[in-house]
């Protein structure tokens, strides 16, 4: 019975949309229009015909991976090294929460900060690069397709590495201080203390962080959609904005719906996987 | 090296403030010096843009959406951890699931179904929408840290009677207050940053939440840039405020929780 | 006792269906969330209630980029509102087409008011023969230059044809600065220099009928042309043009890094609070200059902003009613002095109540025989997607005109396979 109602809320307000779209997936239809012809699988056809779509695909995954990374990767490393005592509490407490704060400002606000850092007029990056006498490297971050999803995707990576590495640093916190001291007895290095002792350890967060991670790296969308809308010449279009995109820009529900459900059934097939080993261990 | 990681965060974040003292030519002309003279005003004009009603309705929605988050997934993930209940597992795949639909997915299919219900245009077609994608994340937090809970409390209680409601009242939530806590400040972040259902979902000028009304200094070929960054400036500081003040709650929270058992 | 009751009761109920019966609501939603647009239309609202005392309206707006999308939600459900903002062209076709905005022609020749609109500016709501809809806020696109700058380069006058442009340009160039101030890094930029071009370009029934989503073709050389004229003024450009706002294109403008930007009129009046001291009295305006081309050399691109009225109103005759006061002449004359906007209707301006640079451009739009739409808001969303790509290539110098062309006959080909099926 307690857990009824929650089941009630997201049955009916998150499946039911979903349901939606499966079944509006086999029309041709709009928002505003009473129209609506049956084309059965046409749309899932048009889908896998159009390169645009593996575009996205392709983007997607280049993020999730750089997602991987960086945010867990790196924000591992970075969780190991807070907690092994080479900073102090008050100062390790602070990096913590000042890695943390990105991750709370709204996406818009760090999109707009991140126009003016990559804006090749009078932008920070080419400003840098200029002083440091690489200015050769200059070019329009976000308009150049060479480096427009990346420039997007470290922007992720600004903005939410603090949050994944406090999770980790939480799980961290958690290890009994004596596997360490008799790692130490027995004079194994830090190296090795966090190889041996540190990461096995948090394996299970770390599962945790990767799912959420390919997660969001599948369901992104306001972060393309601000910074470059899709372009330059749909080279940083992913699932959610092709989608978008199809729904509200063409006028194509059904189209639209179509692509939702590709994502869900992508998303759904990647957490399935990674839920088994979460809940087997 | 931390320093440097410091100064990557810091530098960005000081250089919104910085800007959102400037006028829009200056912010232009060169972003990164200081301002000529601080303009205040931009704050001001911000706050009368509505800035006290948009704080109001936000702070109204992510109040009543969080707490029922958290009620709910309370319930939710402490019965699936620890009941004996058919299709357990089936719920569990089911809640989790809910994590992978992404707002823009269900715009069409939710606005349809709030207009039918007669709720649109009110604060239960935000409130509502928010529950229901927030439980899955907060569900998935909770149960991990239920599953990990030691037993023996709870089986002492039983032994001496009490009901199932009576041990998760008074003896399991109390002390979960770390998790409660960590899944009510994520839960808090998202809802109040959220934008798209509290824009497609609200007419009325009265029901605006900050997200959309800081959308509003974006015009076709004007906009007002330092203004909008006033904006961000004021619509972050209460969650930043928020999350420094609950952290040490915090982070012992999300340990316990997220560590499989 | 009781009958007297029942009696009143009967009388109460009657009466007040009487006056429930005559008060209407009206909705009415518009794009301008900022001030000080957002409390002129608060001000038009409650005018207009003042006059009509049964008639109350609720107001809303919902901001630019939003709108777009609120608009199409809205209009398939039973929330639409009475009076709404719209682009004319394409963006309002497509409603029109599935039956959501109301026919008014018989309302506007009824009494005849249709009369008091200027004539070009009122072609753009035409739809199959029918008007939808009246507008509100006249623009036009021209080239805002600064005087002194190009008194320096040597030009005393503005350029008339585009050869001439060229050799100003040049000109300008030689002073070491880029001569045009562009931000492309959203694409309507480039299709209003495209609107003007093709236009030019292609002789009229032709490109007419190619906005047309069922029948364009696309495959006119002049479009090829107007790419290739295009293209000879990339060299021109700011550098990172697709990258940069326009916004902050303009800024640089009136820092004196540029010598010209191409705006719309109805920016000219921010010009004045945005730009520094004195600014605003070196500026001069010319519309884009004329080429050998087969389409008339005087049209002007720029459309007009509008409202219709959605057809599942429940009150047709309030709503129009509204609609024309909206756009009437006591609004207009308002619209001028807060803002410096004018509407449709006829002789609004005199040259003693603006500002010399408002009259001419004024004049440049009233003059015009006609008005070309952005190239954005007339096409089919499928095919503006492709056009717009392919420009954003031309800019940055990586295709040829031929290239781009291809591209877009290719979209057009799918559009009209879908519409004809």
């Amino acid at each position: 019975m307690y857990v009824i109602p929650a089941v009630f809320f997201v049955l009916m307000f998150v499946y039911f949309p979903i349901g939606m779209n499966f079944y509006n997936s086999l029309f041709k239809m709009n928002s505003y229009s009473d129209v609506k012809t049956f084309v059965g699988l046409k749309h899932y056809v048009n889908i896998f015909q159009d390169p645009i779509f593996y575009t996205a695909i392709k983007n997607n995954v280049l993020y999730a991976v750089f997602s991987l990374i960086f945010q867990v990767g790196f924000g591992m490393i970075l969780a190991i090294l807070l907690e092994g005592r080479y900073v102090g509490k008050k100062i390790g407490s602070f990096f913590r929460n000042v890695l943390f704060v990105p991750s709370i400002i709204s996406i818009p606000a760090v999109a707009l900060l991140w126009y003016f850092i990559y804006n090749p007029q009078m932008g920070l990056l080419n400003g840098l690069l200029e002083n440091i006498g690489l200015g050769a490297m200059k070019t329009a971050w976000l308009a150049n397709p060479n480096t427009a999803i990346y420039s997007v995707i470290m922007m992720s990576q600004w903005q939410y590495t603090g949050y994944i590495m406090i999770l980790l640093v939480v799980s961290i916190q958690k290890i009994p201080r004596e596997l360490y001291e008799s790692a130490e007895i027995d004079g194994a290095s830090e190296f090795q203390k966090a190889i041996h002792i540190t990461i096995p350890s948090i394996k299970s967060m770390l599962v945790v962080t990767s799912i959420i991670t390919i997660i969001g790296a599948f369901k992104l969308f306001s972060e393309v959609y601000i910074m470059t809308g899709g372009g330059p010449y749909n080279t940083t279009q992913v699932l959610g904005t092709y989608m978008y995109r199809a729904a509200f820009k063409f006028d194509e529900m059904g189209y639209g719906s179509a692509v939702a459900v590709v994502i869900f059934i992508i998303t759904f097939a990647i957490s399935i996987l990674q839920l088994r080993s979460f809940t087997d261990d | 090296m931390f320093w440097l990681l410091m100064l990557v965060i810091i530098y960005p974040l000081f250089w919104m403030v910085m800007n959102s003292l400037k006028t829009s030519t200056e912010l232009f002309v060169n972003s990164f010096a200081l301002p000529e003279t601080p303009l205040f005003s931009n704050y001001v004009d911000a706050w009368n843009m509505g800035f006290a009603n948009f704080f109001f309705n936000s702070a109204l929605v992510t109040v009543v959406s969080v707490f029922a988050i958290v009620m709910l997934s309370a319930f939710c993930s402490y019965a699936l951890a620890r009941l004996e209940i058919r299709f357990k597992k089936i719920f569990l795949y089911l809640i989790i699931g809910g994590l992978l639909l992404s707002p823009q997915s269900a715009l069409i299919a939710l606005y349809r179904l709030f207009d039918m219900l007669n709720i649109y245009n009110t604060y239960f077609a935000m409130i509502i929408p928010y529950i229901a994608f927030g439980i899955p994340f907060a569900v998935f937090l909770m149960y991990g840290y239920f599953k990990e809970f030691p037993e023996d409390l709870e089986d002492a209680a039983r032994i001496d009677g009490c009901s199932t409601f009576k041990i998760f009242m008074k003896i399991v939530l109390p002390i979960s207050k770390p998790i409660v806590a960590a899944t009510a400040i994520v839960s808090s972040i998202s809802t109040w940053n959220e934008f798209i259902f509290a824009l497609v979902f609200i007419e009325d000028e009265n029901l605006i939440t900050i997200p959309v009304g800081l959308s509003r200094f974006k015009d076709a070929l004007t906009t007002n840039w330092t203004g909008m960054m006033a904006g961000i400036v004021i619509a972050s500081l209460p969650m930043i405020i928020a999350f420094l003040f609950m952290s040490k709650s915090f982070i012992r929270g999300l340990t316990a929780g997220s560590v499989k058992g | 006792m009781r009958k007297m009751l029942s009696v009143l009761m009967l009388m109460f109920f009657l009466l007040s269906c009487f006056a429930f019966a005559e008060q209407v609501n009206l909705k009415f939603l518009h794009r301008w969330t900022q001030e000080p647009d957002k409390s002129f239309f608060d001000g038009v609202a409650r005018a207009y209630e003042k006059e009509h005392p049964n008639v109350k309206i609720d107001v809303q707006a919902v901001a630019n980029d939003a709108y777009k999308e609120k608009i199409k939600v809205m209009l398939g459900t039973e929330d639409a509102p009475d009076v709404f903002f719209t682009w004319p062209g394409e963006f309002t076709n497509r409603f029109i087409r599935a039956g959501r905005v109301l026919d008014i022609t018989n309302y506007m020749l009824k009494d005849g008011s249709l009369f008091d609109y200027v004539g070009s500016q009122v072609i753009p709501f035409l739809y199959n023969g029918a008007l939808y809809g009246l507008p509100y806020r006249v623009d036009g696109k021209i080239f805002v230059y600064n005087k002194e700058i190009f008194k320096k380069a040597g030009i005393d006058n503005p350029p008339a044809t585009f050869d001439e442009f060229l050799v100003d340009l040049d000109k300008l160039s030689k002073l070491g600065i880029k001569p045009i101030a562009f931000g492309n890094s959203e694409p309507w930029a480039v299709s209003h220099y495209i609107a003007a071009i093709n236009q030019k370009s292609v002789p009229e029934e032709i490109w007419e009928k190619d906005l047309d989503p069922a029948f364009g073709m696309w495959t006119d050389p002049g479009y090829v042309e107007a790419l290739r004229i295009y293209s000879e003024l990339v060299p021109y450009f700011n550098d990172y043009s697709n990258a940069l706002k326009h916004d902050q294109t303009k800024v640089a403008f009136y820092q004196g890094l540029n010598a010209m930007a191409y705006i719309e009129i109805v920016e000219i009046p921010t010009i004045a609070t945005d730009a520094p001291e004195g600014f605003f009295d070196k500026i001069g305006v010319f519309p884009f200059p004329a080429t050998n081309g087969p389409g008339d050399q005087h049209y002007l691109v720029g459309y007009p902003e509008g409202f219709v009225v959605s057809a599942n109103s429940k009150h047709p005759e309030e709503a129009t009613d509204f609609l024309k006061f909206l756009t009437g002449k006591q609004t207009g004359i308002s619209e001028l002095k807060t803002f410096g906007y004018f509407n449709g209707i006829k002789n609004m301006i005199s040259p003693e109540e603006v500002q010399p640079i408002v009259y001419e451009t004024a004049k440049l739009v009233m003059d015009s025989d006609k008005m070309v739409n952005w190239l954005d808001s007339s096409l089919h969303a499928k095919i503006w997607a492709v056009y717009s790509v392919e420009l954003q290539k031309l800019t940055d110098q990586v295709t040829t005109p031929e290239k781009a062309m291809e591209a877009v006959i290719e979209a057009a080909k799918k559009v009209r396979e879908e519409f004809n099926q």
